[in-house]
């Protein structure tokens, strides 16, 4: 898959957050870049653009981001959902991981692993 | 970071006013530290000296470092030393404090070196953070007394140390207050929950709330708008993600972090083991709310 055809999902509460990573990914040259705002619209959002790639803060409003990545899952159990969170604990960690996510990433976030990580899943 | 609590420092010992504090912090970054500061700050000239250099600077046409070595006040190397170093912002502030006429150069001196023995701190400390001496400078400034202090002093280091790193080291922390009520100008507010459990929030009035969103987003916001609130929440959401992994990983307790709110001008009551830390920056006071609210 090229970057081009690519979608990938943001999913935080934070504006600045979302701006940041949509900015960057965005010059990544990844063609779709879409997001969400609370746990609840990223399921909706997922559901409706069916992403490669979703990053996921925990912290959120109406559903946290592990059971909306239990959500997720179940509407595509592939799906490559990296969580992206600042309370990278072993119990958030290994709750995320047993859950199914792809990955973790502790905030703040680094630009060359989240590159990495879209172009690993871009091959 | 002790630094920054140089600033507090003067002002509990009433050497400055805030007002005096405040201006100075205000031209931090235009202040050139000169070389009777560092001088005094190596322990290479006294005060005294410093003013005789000065006065015999107001004769001849020399630089003050020749005049210094000329008066055998200080070799051709320790000058080179002292030009050649970093100033810390303790010294760009004294700097700034004597510049403005508020302290003199003996003033300076015998603050800093008291600052320097209460405290156990050496010149190599200004620079090397190490986490304990650091500690034991907050305790000696706030007084939480509370079951869980060592984790506010824990709260509180890892904060400062968060400031720096994400909005810079210009600020001074001035005394912290135990309150019951505070009336919120804007606000970021963050739950922390389980076994150490605290309400944390950042207030400023408008100009001040802009500028620290301006520094943590690095572009610069112009109106209390969603993005200067995403800022305070996002800075606090950080740092109390970072405080939980800290604590998961020395001492096995789980912290919960609950999604950021806003604050606007309201004012809550029966605020408990609630202290309020506010940070002079040049561009206005951030103040801290931590405790049971």
């Amino acid at each position: 898959m090229s970057l081009e055809n690519m979608t990938v999902l943001i999913c935080d509460d934070s504006l600045l957050a979302r701006k940041k990573m949509v900015t960057f990914i965005r010059s990544l040259g990844v063609g779709t870049v879409v997001e969400a705002g609370d746990g609840e619209a990223s399921v909706n959002m997922y559901k409706n653009h069916l992403p490669d790639v979703t990053f996921m803060d925990i912290v959120m409003p109406k559903v946290n981001g592990v059971d909306a990545l239990k959500q997720i899952l179940k509407i595509n159990p592939d799906a490559k959902v990296i969580m992206a969170s600042s309370v990278g604990t072993q119990e958030n960690l290994k709750e995320a991981i047993t859950a199914g996510a792809y990955d973790f990433l502790q905030k703040p976030l680094e630009e060359n692993q989240v590159k990495s990580i879209i172009e690993k899943l871009a091959k | 970071m002790f630094t920054q609590f140089f600033g507090n420092y003067l002002l509990n010992k009433r050497l400055v006013s805030p007002e005096q504090l405040s201006e100075a912090l205000s031209v931090l970054k235009t202040t050139r530290v000169k070389l009777g500061v560092l001088a005094i700050n190596a322990g290479y000239m006294t005060a005294e000296q410093v003013e005789r250099v000065h006065a015999e600077q107001q004769k001849v046409d020399k630089r003050i470092g020749e005049i210094a070595v000329d008066m055998g006040f200080m070799t051709g190397d320790q000058v080179e030393k002292l030009f050649s170093q970093q100033s810390g912002t303790h010294l760009i502030l004294g700097q700034a404090l004597v510049d403005k006429g508020y302290m003199t150069n003996s003033r300076f001196e015998e603050a800093l070196n008291s600052y320097k023995n209460e405290n156990s701190l050496s010149d190599s400390d200004f620079k090397d953070n190490d986490n304990e001496k650091i500690q034991q400078v907050i305790r000696s400034f706030y007084d939480f007394d509370d079951s869980d202090d060592e984790l506010m002093v824990e709260y509180i280091d890892l904060l400062f140390k968060n400031i720096v790193r994400f909005i810079g080291d210009d600020f001074m922390p001035m005394n912290c207050e135990k309150i019951t009520e505070y009336s919120f100008a804007n606000a970021g507010v963050q739950h922390i929950n389980g076994e150490f459990s605290c309400t944390s929030s950042i207030d400023a009035e408008d100009a001040a709330y802009i500028e620290f969103g301006s520094r943590y987003a690095g572009e610069q916001l112009t109106a209390v708008d969603e993005m200067a609130d995403a800022c305070a929440g996002e800075f606090l959401n950080l740092h109390n993600g970072l405080f939980a992994v800290n604590v998961s990983n020395d001492t096995g307790r789980e912290l919960r972090l609950e999604p950021q709110q806003v604050l606007r001008g309201e004012t809550l009551t029966g605020m408990v083991d609630t202290y309020k830390i506010p940070l002079i920056f040049p561009f206005g006071t951030i103040t801290f709310i931590i405790g049971n609210y």
